[in-house]
């Protein structure tokens, strides 16, 4: 009984610490979005917050753009090459696969696999940067010095990563589209007017596209930034950081694009 | 007249209680060292006073006013009036040291970023360090970073400045520069000065009371003469550096 009692109280431990490492990151998340809002407290970062934002567009999207569209591209003429595969053992039509693979694409894994890819890339970066300056005390020196550091750090990244998910998620998404043509048109002898069928995408596809890329935006700078002023220690504490956030923004992409998914579904009545 | 006091303060981080009701209390213009062995709350002890950690209990004042309790924008102005260095100088690494040096100007002083990078100038002039002032920190020594830290640091002409093991890592010239730094501080400027320091040649140098933590509490406090004189074999292990005897030293 006393087993049963110990476990118990185990449980609710864990339940409690994850409730309150949640309260903790929305406290983040509202701190990282009011210092957006000029005028606010915590806003109005002035010429250096600029800066900082066209330091960071740089370097999440256009250092990020090869790793996507390569990334991207292979996955789409992968996904295509199965598709025909399949297709050709059961009916020999293709005529479809264009036309799905690009609805598939603009509401589902275009936003999902680039946010996916740079949750890996920028999540880290950002995570390992913040880890960083918290372990030597360079966050508390920051404070001394009248700044906030989530203002500071987080929010310039926050608005670039909203920018630059959407402009990769269309570059990516284009990417992968055109190298499932390229793979149907010389693997299979799909005709190209066959497969670039665009009438099958509707404008809530692109809406579909549009939400999930600025919510997977918004996401990864948070839950990165987050993992980063939680990191301990020395650098095991920012390794951990590290690890904590690739795993924390690529679990929050998957559970966003579900939840997006499931709330297009019902607003729709299930007509996607 | 006390300025800065600690009443009963605690601090707990685990299942470790690092302060346990401990009282401090510093007069305007003293220079007070802080000193004891590594995990003794030192550097928490000052970290509590500008509101980087919380205390779990007792209360915290500073020139009569309870300071505790404030959030962090209200900690704004405090901070504006008490300014720290930190044991690793801990400059921005991605400014150079005039950004380094002019970003407390602009945040707390409200100066425009062009005025605030001449002011930067002037300061780390005065620390002799006015030809690096557009170099990157990763460039410099560790005695170059502490010293641009201190301009830093005193670029708002704080009332009150916090220093955590300022010595630590220097040569001994540079190390008795900094003594001479903060003794100068507290006789020229009225500037109060707590130095957490295992320094013992700093301590016997500058300080005009030592307050000696051990156990979560002030076990010793005086001037550097009557520790020295003090019968206390706690106290006079630590001051010898002999490694056994009564002291404890957990962990180690």
């Amino acid at each position: 009984m006393s087993g049963v009692s110990a476990r118990l109280e185990r449980i609710g431990a864990s339940v409690l610490a994850a409730g309150r490492v949640m309260r903790e990151l929305g406290q983040v998340a509202l701190a990282t979005v009011a210092g957006v809002i000029p005028g606010s407290r915590t806003g109005g970062g002035g010429q250096r917050n600029r800066g900082e934002i066209a330091r960071q567009l740089h370097a999440i999207g256009n250092r990020s753009l090869l790793f996507v569209v390569v990334t991207l591209g292979f996955i789409g003429m992968v996904m295509t090459y199965q598709a025909c595969l399949q297709l050709g053992r059961v009916t020999g039509d293709y005529s479809q696969v264009g036309s799905q693979l690009l609805r598939l694409v603009v509401s589902d894994f275009g936003p999902t696999l680039t946010a996916l890819m740079l949750a890996t890339r920028v999540g880290a970066g950002i995570a390992a940067e913040i880890g960083s300056m918290k372990v030597t005390e360079q966050l508390d020196a920051l404070r001394m010095s009248g700044v906030l550091p989530i203002n500071y750090l987080i929010t310039p990244r926050f608005v670039a990563s909203l920018v630059m998910t959407l402009a990769l998620t269309l570059v990516g998404s284009t990417v992968m589209f055109a190298a499932g043509g390229l793979t149907a048109q010389y693997s299979f002898g799909v005709n190209p007017s066959t497969f670039y069928d665009v009438a099958q995408v509707r404008p809530r596809h692109l809406v579909m596209l549009v939400v999930k890329a600025l919510a997977f935006g918004a996401a990864i700078p948070i839950v990165a930034g987050f993992c980063g002023l939680r990191a301990r220690g020395s650098s095991e504490g920012v390794g951990w950081a590290t690890t904590a956030a690739v795993i924390g923004s690529s679990f929050a992409v998957i559970i966003l694009d579900f939840v997006i998914s499931a709330a297009a579904l019902g607003l729709t009545g299930g007509d996607l | 007249m006390t300025f800065l006091e600690w009443r009963g303060v605690g601090k707990t981080f685990g299942d470790k209680a690092v302060l346990i009701g401990m009282d401090l209390a510093v007069a305007r213009g003293e220079v007070l060292f802080v000193i004891g062995t590594s995990g003794v709350g030192k550097s928490v002890t000052i970290k509590l006073l500008v509101g980087l950690l919380r205390a779990d209990a007792g209360e915290i004042h500073f020139d009569g006013r309870r300071i505790d309790q404030l959030d962090e924008a209200a900690l704004s102005p405090i901070r504006r009036r008490i300014g720290m260095v930190f044991q690793s100088a801990t400059l921005f690494d991605s400014m150079t040291l005039a950004e380094n040096v002019a970003l407390p100007l602009r945040k707390h002083q409200r100066m425009s970023h062009a005025a605030a990078l001449v002011e930067a100038r002037t300061r780390l002039a005065q620390v002799y360090m006015a030809e690096h002032a557009d170099r990157y920190p990763a460039e410099l020594s560790d005695g170059m970073k502490k010293r641009a830290a201190i301009a830093r640091t005193l670029a708002l002409a704080p009332e009150v400045v916090l220093f955590d093991e300022p010595t630590t890592g220097l040569d001994p010239i540079s190390a008795r520069r900094i003594d001479r730094l903060i003794r100068e501080l507290a006789d020229s400027l009225g500037v109060t000065c707590v130095v957490v320091s295992h320094d013992l040649t700093s301590v016997f140098a500058i300080a005009d009371r030592v307050a000696f933590l051990y156990r979560g509490a002030v076990h010793a406090l005086g001037t550097p003469a009557e520790l020295r004189a003090s019968p206390d074999p706690i106290l006079q292990q630590f001051l010898a550096g002999r490694s056994s005897g009564p002291l404890e030293t957990p962990g180690f």
